[in-house]
């Protein structure tokens, strides 16, 4: 005779299974979306009815609630209808952790990228490689982005290769986006860079604590 | 999320709710065994060798060279953090858990970039491709790698090239290109030379196959195949 704490436990690692592939599928969505520059379908994936919902994009800063995301896809990120204009990033190395009350998960990815921009009258190849990482809500009949942070790590010349162009690592010196809180953490690679192992890995965890808010930046590799 | 209560697995009998229970524990070691190899690439890049870790290898296992592991792990090959990178992002994943749960095969495919400074000189930037072949268990709970090494299909320094450009493994002693070739690099790419398929990524049957865990000739299942006399 099966006990019930068995059957609760077989019903819990259904609903984190199918949660894990959700997740996965958003990510590919949201990401595919970002590639092809569908404004209205990014910000469909992100918990928008949310007040903290956030987006933090390499140097520019955290872009938190609606509004600020929208500012940042409009002024900073987005290129719609511009020739020439490519962007290619790719999911690889997933590391999902789901709750175990299944109301939020937590996901990294390695994504590698490749990219086309306009620069001084000529059209430039660019290698573009960074880390996202993601606090996820299940909103009762669907995964959504809550907090997502962009590491960046890598961008340059194609032609130079990142260790001889880090012209575009950093952002200029010029005024932050007015909308943007400071950054939490930017560490792109150059030749005097360190690695640090950030963003962590999640790790499993019962439910959604305000302690888990910095998990991605957490130094403490032994646990 | 998929509509499912707890009534509904009252409908099984006992036999296919333990079917049903032994299917998700193994889709769950699949995504656990990816977890614990995303951590691994973190670490290998972070190579704060000195630094506390998680415990990611089945260091309690029993003939587990504990000693040769630690003499690997704290022999630092460069001078200095700066400026060193390894990223090799995770790709292509073929996973095969045993019946019992207990071991699981894997290989995953990966095409990466690397700096590289060994005594505080301007980094050379490196493309790595390669793949993570692996053995992992249970230890305490948890998925361990038992066993696994990086295998080089290509290091070389980014504007040479693959087919002009191999960088040995970085090791001090700094290791002869030869016998590179016999390590890490013994399946690398030569431009004259036909590719040997290894490793061979787990089959659905290889635990029929070869049911002993230490068995490693999985890996080698398609090897003389592309091998045209």
């Amino acid at each position: 005779m099966i006990d019930q704490k068995r059957k609760e436990k077989l019903l819990t690692n259904i609903r984190k299974l199918d949660s894990y592939h959700e997740i996965q599928n958003l990510m590919g969505r949201l990401t595919a979306a970002l590639n092809f520059q569908r404004r209205e379908e990014i910000l469909s994936y992100f918990a928008l009815e949310k007040d903290d919902v956030s987006l933090e994009y390499a140097d520019e800063g955290v872009f938190e609630g609606r509004k600020a995301i929208e500012a940042l896809l409009d002024d900073l990120v987005l290129h719609p209808n511009e020739k020439g204009y490519m962007l290619d990033m790719q999911l690889t190395t997933p590391m999902i952790e789901v709750a175990d009350d299944a109301k939020t998960a937590k996901g990294l990815w390695w994504c590698p990228g490749i990219s086309s921009v306009h620069a001084n009258e000529e059209t430039k190849a660019l290698w573009c490689w960074g880390m996202t990482g993601a606090d996820f809500l299940f909103d009762g009949k669907q995964w959504k982005v809550w907090h997502l942070h962009y590491f960046r790590l890598i961008r340059c010349d194609y032609k130079k290769g990142w260790v001889e162009d880090t012209s575009m690592i950093n952002r200029l010196n010029t005024p932050l986006h007015p909308l943007s809180k400071p950054s939490t953490y930017h560490n792109p690679y150059s030749p005097l860079s360190i690695r640090e192992g950030i963003p962590a890995c999640p790790r499993p965890y019962a439910s959604y604590e305000e302690s888990d808010k910095n998990w991605m930046l957490s130094k403490d590799k032994s646990r | 999320m998929i509509d499912i209560r707890i009534e509904d697995l009252d409908l099984l009998s006992d036999e296919e709710f333990e079917e049903t229970e032994a299917l998700i524990e193994e889709e769950l070691s699949v995504w656990q065994i990816c977890n614990l190899r995303g951590q691994a690439a973190i670490f290998h890049d972070d190579q704060h060798i000195g630094e506390k870790r998680r415990e990611l290898k089945a260091v309690d296992y029993p003939g587990f060279d504990l000693e040769a592991e630690l003499r690997f792990r704290n022999t630092a090959v460069v001078d200095s953090l700066e400026g060193n990178m390894l990223i090799h992002p995770l790709t292509t994943p073929v996973i095969e858990i045993d019946p019992e749960n207990k071991t699981g095969r894997a290989t995953w495919w990966s095409l990466g970039i690397e700096g590289l400074s060994k005594y505080r000189e301007r980094p050379m930037a490196i493309i790595s491709a390669g793949m993570v072949p692996g053995v992992h268990v249970k230890q305490n709970g948890e998925w361990r790698i038992l066993s696994g090494a990086w295998q080089r299909t290509t290091k070389n320094e980014y504007h040479a090239g693959w087919i002009d450009s191999m960088v040995p493994t970085n090791t001090r002693p700094q290791i002869s290109m030869e016998e590179d070739r016999r390590r890490l690099g013994k399946y690398a790419y030569r431009k004259d030379e036909i590719r040997r398929a290894v490793p061979c990524p787990p089959g659905k049957d290889s635990f029929i196959k070869y049911p002993l865990r230490e068995d490693m000739d999985w890996l080698l299942d398609d090897l003389d195949q592309n091998t045209v006399e």
